[in-house]
């Protein structure tokens, strides 16, 4: 089991034989974070090992180290008993390392096959790959069209193709990196149970690394807690409950609902007590009627995908991520035009794609990658909250600097924003702290709908309470709120009424009072219920 | 309107547009193909003009120097890879601007092959014309295709070994991943940069033997503008063709078949202003491009550099 730690519980009769992976010490630092600090761990063939912690734990970093990606600063790696050190991806899979990558690892435009072959060395031999591929999906129940491109394939079945790609070099220990973000329940049930099965062939040693509670508890045998760059507990998941592990990863006791909801603790089929909508008045501030949106490709993104958003409420776009919900969001940030249907906002049809035209009708929109297009990291951040609307500051087309000050420190005051000052830039600000940015500079517009796309994602526990909360008040002050987020466990926490998409489209519509969780996720996997 | 037909029906009909087209689009295939694998590996390789012009040019110096026409050959080839050299190494391990160094090679080679040309003078000439029995018989493309001077059938074998190489090899295999997703081929345990400075050495390899084909086998002589800016057709043709090397090489003929042309109308006896037949062959890129470039898809890591480690 764990060798090498003192406070470890139930240690049993596998001591003897040295574990598959022992980390020493391992630290990384990137600049003047340390992603891992002093990091121990130990894995033990024929059983799998929990990584749990939040966003930022360090768990990623430690993974890297292990396939190659990243290189220790300090620490030793021994495997099976033999010291040594991992310096690429290719020298981790002779070590017998594989991993099932987050973000996939795969090239879309190439085949099954191709993207299997990818990695290896010699001659490339279609068939005898093609066969392997057959004997893997055998063994495991992991059935797939070695010659489909990897582009056509959903989320689920892409995973299956990343899952052979790392079985095929017969690896003994194997990584799943976040496996279950990208799949429907149902898919994540089958998952572990292949995962078992990869365990109990030949003694794997098998690392499941994750954020949810639930998961971790379920699925592992071991489990090791991380937090800051540190290893704060180990256990066995024999002797774990839901409140022991929050605790672990979050450093203190975990209470709040929307922080229980976030870390997946709450039992998600009891609705919150204070969700219940009066019947919303009847003019809708936000319709989308029948939009319909192609990629380059000739999919369709969003396919005749109609909405209609009220004051006061919020509503959660549910569904497993790639299903349309990016575009959607794109779509009421002028990102997007549509091929067919409309979008009303406030009883004003709005031109979809044009620039700034949703903003200036009243929809403010968090978007769903910060860096990539909320904030512009290397302006300060008094100028980021003008990014949207510069008229409070900057009349007659000159920004009065005067103006512009004071407007930032009311934001950080009114937004309790932790800074070194109106102008520190914003790669300055902590995860938390910039998203505080985006939604105080969205919100000072006073919009009439607010899209909040993932809004927690990456964020810490206490910033995540925060963002909730906003969301709660801005409803309450009247404003539309579109949540769209891949955590079930945030819908069903924070919505008065639930969509569920689609291949682009709408499949479901429900108040959350009525949410039958087996039902959603039957949905969420594209089944009309 | 009938002048306008019948002036056309002469060319279309006349043997030496399809010879001289032919020729054209030889040259354009041989830095086409190079080019095209550069960009399947994810580099809009934009010194193809550059590697082009020294292969002509260190191809005429070999000859000159030893009068053979195969150690010109690969005179010409070393050429290109020179250039290829300073491209793939600067922009994919220095992980300079490729833009801006190809840019800096092209000119760089202008005023060096100019410079060198005058110093040295190199004398060279024409290589022999073979026809191939029986085909070269064929009515109108016979002698276009195969009654040409030798070095014209190196491209033969070229075309499809290049396909060969890039989607039946593990190599092309990795180069096009690369060009794709730099990523997913990096955590695959692919040396994404190497291979993208492999592909641009092919290119310099292949445009090497452009530089020298168009000396021996379509012009005999070096100038420091034999080239005039086709490198950037050969360029257009791959993104014209939508990254397939069918559709570059269709690319390479239709540009190939403005340029020849241009020739015909002149050398039939028609009366065009002759600038305006001189952008001939690049208004038809650009309507060519017009047309089509929103149609197909690029290999998706085009012209992005890829640096480890960073997300």
């Amino acid at each position: 089991m764990v060798s090498g730690s003192t406070d470890l519980p139930g240690a049993g009769s596998s001591m003897e034989s040295a574990p598959a992976v022992d980390l020493r010490n391992i630290t990384k630092r990137f600049g003047a974070v340390t992603a891992c600090d002093q990091i121990d761990l130990a894995l033990t063939r024929g059983r799998i090992h929990g990584i749990l912690g939040e966003n930022g734990a360090g768990k990623s970093t430690l993974m890297k180290i292990l396939i190659g990606l990243v290189l220790p600063d300090e620490g030793s790696i021994t495997i099976d008993g033999e010291a040594t050190q991992i310096h690429s991806p290719l020298a981790a899979a002779e070590l017998g390392i594989g991993m099932v990558h987050q973000h996939f690892s795969l090239v879309d435009p190439l085949t099954v096959w191709e993207n299997v072959a990818l990695g290896d060395a010699g001659r490339l031999d279609p068939n005898a790959i093609r066969n392997r591929i057959g004997n893997i999906a055998d063994q495991y129940g992991l059935r797939i069209e070695p010659d489909a491109r990897v582009g056509d394939l959903t989320a689920g079945l892409r995973q299956r193709v990343e899952i052979i790609k790392c079985l095929r070099r017969d690896p003994s220990i194997v990584i799943f990196d976040e496996p279950t973000s990208v799949l429907t329940p149902e898919e994540s049930v089958q998952l572990f149970a292949s995962l078992r099965q990869v365990v109990a062939d030949e003694g794997r040693a098998v690392v499941l690394v994750s954020h949810k509670l639930d998961e971790v508890l379920h699925a592992t045998d071991d489990i090791t807690i991380m937090r800051q760059g540190k290893v704060v507990d180990r256990l066995l998941a024999a002797d774990a409950d839901a409140p022991t592990l929050a605790r672990g990863m979050v450093g203190r006791d975990v209470s709040l609902r929307s922080e229980r909801a976030a870390l997946g603790v709450l039992a998600v089929d009891d609705p919150p007590v204070d969700h219940v909508l009066a019947q919303p008045d009847g003019t809708p501030v936000l319709e989308i009627l029948g939009a319909t949106a192609h990629a380059p490709d000739g999919r369709a993104v969003l396919n005749n995908f109609s909405l209609k958003l009220h004051a006061g409420e919020i509503v959660g776009i549910a569904g497993v991520e790639g299903n349309g919900q990016r575009e959607l969001g794109d779509l009421l940030s002028s990102l997007i035009s549509l091929d067919a249907g409309s979008v009303v906002v406030d009883g004003h049809k709005i031109t979809p794609g044009r620039s700034g035209a949703m903003a200036r009708a009243g929809v403010g929109v968090i978007p769903e990658d910060r860096h990539d297009s909320g904030i512009v990291l290397d302006m300060s951040l008094a100028e980021n909250l003008i990014l949207v609307d510069q008229s409070a500051v900057a009349p007659k087309g000159f920004i009065d600097h005067g103006a512009l000050e004071a407007h930032a420190n009311a934001m950080i005051e009114q937004f309790d924003i932790q800074c070194s000052g109106p102008h520190a830039p914003m790669w300055s600000l902590s995860g938390g702290n910039q998203q505080r940015v985006v939604l105080a500079r969205e919100l000072s517009q006073q919009p009439k709908v607010l899209v909040a796309a993932q809004p927690t994602r990456g964020l810490d526990v206490g910033a995540i309470e925060y963002m909730s909360d906003r969301l709660r008040a801005a409803a309450d002050d009247g404003v539309a709120v579109l949540l769209i987020s891949s955590e079930l466990e945030e819908i069903l926490d924070m919505s008065h009424r639930i969509v569920v998409m689609h291949a682009g489209r709408l499949v479901g519509e429900m108040p959350r009072a009525d949410v039958d969780l087996e039902r959603l996720g039957l949905m969420m996997g594209g089944a009309t219920v | 309107m009938g002048g306008f037909f019948q002036a056309f029906w002469d060319i279309a009909s006349s043997n030496s547009t399809y010879l001289n087209g032919a020729l054209f689009a030889a040259f354009l295939a041989f830095a086409a193909t190079g080019e095209w694998v550069a960009e399947r590996a994810g580099t809009l390789n934009i010194s193809v003009e550059g590697m082009l012009l020294a292969g002509a040019f260190t191809s005429a110096v070999g000859y000159n120097i030893t009068e053979s026409m195969i150690l010109a050959l690969f005179c010409g080839v070393l050429g290109g890879l020179i250039i290829a050299g300073v491209q793939a190494e600067m922009s994919h391990r220095l992980t300079a601007d490729q833009f801006v160094v190809g840019l800096t090679l092209n000119i760089l080679v202008l005023g060096l092959a100019g410079f060198l040309d005058n110093e040295i003078q190199p004398a060279t000439k024409l290589a022999s014309s073979f026809d191939v029995p029986l085909l070269s018989d064929l009515p109108l493309i016979g002698q276009a295709l195969f009654g040409q001077r030798w070095p014209f059938y190196v491209l033969y074998p070229l075309i499809p070994f290049t396909w060969w190489l890039v989607y039946r090899t593990r190599w092309g295999l990795e180069l096009r991943s690369v060009g794709e997703n730099p990523q997913s081929a990096d955590v695959s345990g692919i040396d994404v940069n190497k291979r993208r400075r492999q592909s641009i050495y092919y290119a310099g390899f292949t445009s090497g033997l452009g530089g020298w084909f168009l000396i021996f086998g379509q012009i005999g002589l070096f100038e420091d503008s034999v080239i005039g800016g086709r490198g950037f057709i050969a360029i257009a043709a791959v993104i014209f063709g939508g990254w397939t090397l069918r559709g570059t090489l269709a690319g390479c003929i239709i540009f190939a078949g403005a340029l020849s042309f241009r020739l015909s109308v002149q050398g039939l006896g028609y009366e065009v202003n002759s600038e305006l037949l001189q952008s001939l062959p690049f208004i038809v890129t650009l309507l060519g491009m017009a047309i089509f470039a929103h149609r197909v898809r690029a290999p998706a890591a085009l012209a992005q550099p890829f640096v480890r480690g960073l997300k």
